[in-house]
């Protein structure tokens, strides 16, 4: 007989140890297996979810520990729904989103089909374009306020190459009708590089001999990108928007470094807003009725999403 | 429908030379099948007369246009792969509808219901109409792949192995099906495939490939009695034909280098004596092995002969094909 590794390991287990292994059955080894896993996701995303949903009937301020807790039922809910300037951060919540989910499909889905032909150094290009992602969303906050300043900004004097109006006229970040869109242009900046990865990969798992076909039924190139090439890509391109929205509706650090939510609360998105309910107000009851809203929302939002993900998928 | 014709054609990927001068001829409505191993230059010959490829040089014409440039639509082809090259997301309906569903045509949808249906029932596909193309087995998948050939009435067919993947019975069945919807409709068709049976019964035409030269081109039955070397002498009959050193038997020409025997050129109960090795009862006819001065030979017997292995049979050639040094035919 040969001694393979696992049967000297086997030999070298001590008797009694073997026979108390030998003695669990496959269900107990597994619940082994998985137990701290599930310990882990109980400590860390279970017990905080349902610690949240008690603090947020109350009134509980987490920077004064002594004070008295009292039980005021839906009234955090109440007042956070009724309250104008949170309906205006949620507004701007889902213009970021709608708009920079928008962009980056589009313009990810351009650059990929691109950069999908065969050309030389597309690798390269590949290499140089997904060079935005790798980097610090704070860095990236922190830079492009350098590039909207209105004196120095390069994003100004773009403009301005294109458009003939002064460079010192306008400030992407001061100006209360163009900083909701600096949030955007750079966000798309960013995460579009995402989105053509995605994209990409969907564009090259459709086999050549696909086009082959199509080209010999005489389907012309315009048709080949309805029927073929969107409907194949569409799964992928629509999991790209999943991984961005539940991104995006979570944004944070980017938008914090680049505007700071303001002028006024223009740029104040909804996690932005609940930051400082929460950490700097110490609000800690009512902000965590708020985060309550926010997570039913997304969970909400994004269970309907993928119920229509996966339709599109068996399609 | 309309005549292919190839006049000087070569291809090469790279380094590899993969047709190398081919010049034939598809006459109109004929079902030309195209027999050879692997990397013969089959597929390569499909692809080019299709305009999937460009050759290097030559000139491919159908009808007696020449097709340098145009694209497989402008050609009007129509091609059945041998990877079937489904439409993965559209249903068997959608991807048979695809052909007639092109701009150009502007077929009305109750013709494009006709022929769909028509085509269905004679792939044996009609119940399957509403799956997903994903959903299918293989030899479904590739009937799929031949029914959307064959709703179009192009001026070629182009089909690579379309009958590989099927189970026996229906291969037999759409051989015949293939062969009376080619004959009907006066069909050009050219048709790659190894499986000889599929040469011999469907052809009009067979050209034999060998490594991207054309070695013969014929009826079946021509390449079959008249062969002009071993390696087309290969290409055709079931057992394959014996070849052995023409010096085995006495009589052969002094510049034969092999004898090659088939099956019928083979009679039994005369000549030299030689041993059966092995008896196989395929049902229809009987397989002999026989050892013959230590060389083997496969034959046909009678059906119910009552040989068996050990026994001493007497054989003789009767007008054998014999080949030169370079496996030539002699004439």
């Amino acid at each position: 007989m040969i001694d393979t590794s696992i049967d000297k390991a086997a030999k070298a287990t001590p008797v009694g140890l073997a026979r108390r292994i030998r003695g669990l059955s496959d269900r107990t080894i597994a619940w082994i297996f998985v137990a701290p896993t599930i310990f882990l996701l109980l400590a860390v995303n279970i017990f905080p979810l349902i610690w949240t949903i008690r603090l947020s009937f109350t009134d509980f301020r987490v920077n004064r520990p002594n004070r008295v807790v009292e039980w005021v039922g839906l009234r955090n809910y109440e007042r956070i729904l009724s309250d104008p300037d949170i309906w205006a951060t949620m507004q701007a919540t889902a213009h970021f989103l709608i708009w920079t989910i928008v962009l980056q499909v589009l313009i990810g889905f351009a650059l990929a089909f691109l950069i999908n032909k065969k050309f030389k150094g597309n690798d390269l290009w590949t290499t140089i374009i997904v060079f935005p992602m790798t980097l610090s969303p704070a860095v990236v906050g922190n830079f492009w306020t350098f590039l909207y300043q209105p004196q120095i900004g390069l994003f100004n004097y773009a403009v301005t190459f294109f458009t003939g109006a002064d460079p010192a006229s306008f400030s992407m970040i001061g100006d209360v009708h163009l900083a909701p869109w600096a949030i955007v242009i750079a966000d798309t900046w960013m995460w579009t590089p995402f989105v053509m990865l995605i994209c990409l990969a969907g564009l090259r798992s459709i086999p050549d001999s696909i086009y082959e076909a199509a080209e010999c039924d005489r389907a012309s190139k315009w048709r080949q990108f309805w029927t073929i090439t969107v409907p194949m890509v569409l799964p992928f391109l629509m999991l790209a928007v999943l991984f961005r929205g539940i991104e995006n509706f979570k944004m944070f650090d980017l938008v914090v470094q680049l505007t700071g939510g303001g002028p006024g609360n223009t740029t104040t998105l909804t996690s932005i807003d609940l930051k400082r309910e929460a950490f700097e107000k110490w609000r800690t009851g009512y902000s965590s009725a708020y985060a309550v809203i926010l997570f039913v929302t997304v969970f909400g939002l994004a269970s309907i999403y993928v119920k229509a993900l996966n339709k599109v998928k068996e399609r | 429908m309309a005549e292919v014709t190839l006049k000087g054609v070569s291809k090469s990927f790279g380094a590899d030379t993969a047709l190398d001068n081919v010049t034939m001829t598809i006459p109109d409505g004929s079902f030309v099948v195209l027999l050879g191993p692997t990397g013969a230059g089959k597929t390569t010959t499909l692809r080019l007369v299709s305009g999937l490829d460009t050759q290097d040089s030559g000139c491919i014409s159908i009808g007696a246009r020449d097709m340098m440039g145009l694209t497989p639509a402008q050609r009007d082809v129509a091609m059945v792969f041998q990877q079937y090259s489904l439409y993965p997301h559209l249903t068997v309906r959608q991807n048979l509808e695809f052909p007639l569903k092109s701009p150009i045509l502007k077929t009305p949808d109750d013709e494009i219901a006709r022929k769909v249906g028509e085509i269905a029932e004679v792939l044996q596909i009609s119940h399957k109409l509403d799956n997903k193309a994903t959903m299918l087995s293989g030899g479904e998948m590739q009937r799929v792949s031949i029914g959307r050939a064959l709703v179009r009435n192009p001026s070629v067919y182009l089909m690579d192995e379309p009958l590989s993947s099927l189970d026996a019975k229906l291969r037999a069945d759409l051989r015949i099906e293939l062969k009376s919807i080619q004959s009907d409709r006066g069909a050009t068709l050219l048709y790659v495939t190894h499986d000889q049976i599929e040469a011999m019964t469907m052809a009009t035409h067979v050209g034999v490939l060998d490594k991207g030269r054309v070695v013969q081109f014929g009826t079946p039955r021509q390449i079959y009695e008249d062969p002009v070397s071993i390696y087309a002498a290969s290409r055709l009959g079931q057992p394959r034909i014996n070849v052995l050193p023409a010096a085995v038997f006495g009589g052969a020409p002094t510049t034969a280098q092999s004898i090659g025997l088939r099956p019928e050129q083979i009679v039994q109960g005369e000549g030299e004596e030689s041993l059966v090795q092995r008896v196989e009862h395929l049902g229809d006819q009987t397989r002999l092995h026989l050892s013959f001065k230590s060389h083997d030979i496969v034959t046909v017997t009678d059906a119910h002969t009552n040989l068996k292995s050990g026994d001493i049979i007497r054989i003789r050639p009767k007008n054998p094909f014999y080949f030169d040094a370079t496996g030539a035919r002699l004439a």
